[in-house]
């Protein structure tokens, strides 16, 4: 296929067909097509302002003879912007990882080169298979006031770029956030839910380096969140729930002497027990029983849905005042 | 622990554990207010580096992992005796430069001198229980003090003990996590591997 040329986006490019004499009868093709001779000054094919899409295999053929005297294959791009870099540790004590990636592509291919330093050590950073852009290093040393400073190099065809990180061992720990995050409704508890999670998979040692928790949650209605900080366990209650309303849980995890905390878990969604309405399933139903008729709304005999003090009024017409709220809070919604 | 373990000593460890994990806990939160102070009143950059000390225990290890229960409490032992004489030096140092001008900084490095020597203490409660003579404090070993440090390099020493002491309390933490937990049936049991 011939050489790979590379060229800036924007520079002007001259190709010479090989060893053939500038006034000789060219063709010059690319990607099979012939190219229109306007952009040929002799045999030189001359690319002005060159951009991405004029990336491609160029070929010159001499000109009755048909005979192939020269090709390449051109590539448009640009030289590296500063790469962002990243390290974090999800796996303390065991070590930490760098990513990385470049702001804006390049369109040709790139070279990284990372080097870590701890104090004057060098350090090896074992690239990863999968993802690309990712190396990890192991812990030679816990607990050392020493900073680690990485740093990345990235090279291609047109130029070059850097960056670097100076860190120490407690800044980047930043656990992935907990897994397995489930919220159900406590039966017979219509205020309540309960959220249970697991340590994230990658923190190798909870029990020696145990995780501290942050809960944090809202009816979807509402963009308010309450929090909870938990200091130990993978569950919790949540005893406040508006009654029938959809909740949004989310859950975080810090290591609890050091770093930062995790991005949140997944959302969970999960409404608190209510009693099963048999006379609010239709809105006919509802709009009766808040107009106060003598069809009264009368709970089943042998469930309750509010506690035993909240009964105000007496009688067949007796309403609980959560379930008047419930209620209420039905017909604002149908009106 | 060691099947030799009675029940006993085991709730005495593991309360002498959990009690020593608040008291280094609440130990770092104090050191890391004072380094703050320190740094503010001497007039240092907190983000300068400062080379190891002579004298200044690392809390840096290798193989952290795979010390017995004996090593973690012989070297915390070690290290936070090291940090009682070292912190009596910076507030002795403390009165002569400033003499009661900066009273606030000198009681905070009182306080915190206080709960290291607590911690030495309850250190030494840990290593009684795994049946090992404490080591006798070595007045005048080593080599003879240094010379006299100009007032910056007091600065500097000072940062230098209060960051590492800071590290330390980290690593106490841990390590009196790792005595709480269950010696694997395999290995030799932290601490009582050897009876006479």
């Amino acid at each position: 296929d011939g050489p790979i040329q590379y060229e800036r986006v924007g520079a002007d490019v001259t190709m010479k067909c090989g060893s053939m004499d500038w006034d000789a009868a060219v063709t010059w093709t690319v990607n099979g097509t012939d190219i229109n001779e306007s952009h040929l000054n002799g045999s030189y094919l001359i690319l002005r302002n060159v951009n991405l899409s004029q990336s491609g295999q160029y070929a010159c053929y001499e000109g009755s003879s048909w005979h192939l005297k020269y090709q390449t294959y051109l590539r448009v791009g640009t030289p590296p912007k500063e790469p962002v870099l990243m390290c974090r540790s999800n796996n303390y004590p065991k070590g930490f990882y760098c990513s990385w990636h470049l702001p804006t592509p390049t369109y040709i291919p790139n070279t990284f080169n990372i080097s870590v330093i701890h104090g004057t050590k060098d350090m090896v950073c074992e690239k990863d298979a999968v993802p690309k852009n990712r190396c990890h290093i192991r812990y030679l040393q816990l607990f050392s006031t020493v900073k680690y400073k990485v740093t990345l190099t990235v090279t291609n065809a047109l130029g070059k770029n850097y960056t670097a990180l100076t860190f120490d061992e407690f800044a980047i720990v930043k656990p992935d956030p907990p897994e397995s995050v489930v919220a159900k409704p406590v039966p017979n508890n219509p205020r309540r839910l309960e959220v249970s999670w697991q340590n994230p998979s990658s923190w190798p040692d909870p029990e020696s380096f145990p995780l501290k928790f942050f809960l944090r949650y809202r009816p979807l209605i509402l963009d308010q969140w309450q929090h909870v900080e938990l200091s130990d366990g993978t569950s919790h209650t949540i005893t406040d729930a508006y009654a029938g309303k959809e909740y949004i849980i989310q859950v975080a995890a810090k290591d609890n002497d050091i770093g930062t905390w995790s991005d949140w878990s997944v959302a969970v969604h999960a409404t608190p027990w209510t009693e099963e309405p048999k006379h609010l399933t239709t809105e006919a139903q509802i709009t009766e029983t808040t107009s106060a008729s003598t069809s009264s709304f009368m709970a089943p005999p042998t469930t309750k849905i509010c506690d035993k003090g909240a009964v105000v009024g007496s009688g067949a017409v007796a309403v609980c005042w959560t379930a008047g709220l419930v209620v209420a809070a039905y017909s604002v919604l149908f009106i | 622990m060691a099947a030799a373990d009675s029940p006993s000593t085991a709730l005495r460890r593991r309360d002498l554990c959990s009690r020593g994990i608040r008291l280094a806990g609440k130990m770092r939160a104090d050191v890391v207010d004072l380094l703050d102070a320190y740094v503010e009143q001497q007039g240092l950059d907190a983000s300068a580096s400062v080379a190891a000390v002579e004298g200044v225990p690392l809390a840096a290890v290798e193989r952290w992992d795979e010390q017995t229960g004996t090593q973690r409490l012989l070297e915390n032992l070690a290290a936070y005796r090291a940090f009682r004489a070292l912190l009596a030096q910076m507030l002795e140092e403390q009165r002569e430069q400033l003499g009661e001008a900066d009273a606030g900084l000198g009681r905070a490095l009182a306080a915190v001198l206080l709960q290291v020597s607590a911690f030495a203490y309850h250190l030494e409660e840990l290593l009684r229980l795994e049946s090992r003579g404490i080591p006798g404090e070595e007045e005048d070993d080593g080599p003879p003090p240094p010379p006299r440090l100009s007032l910056f390099e007091q600065k500097l020493r000072g940062l230098g003990v209060l960051r590492e002491l800071a590290q330390w309390a980290v690593r106490s933490v841990r390590d009196l996590r790792q005595l709480t937990k269950p010696s694997p049936a395999t290995a030799a049991a932290p601490g009582l591997a050897e009876s006479p």
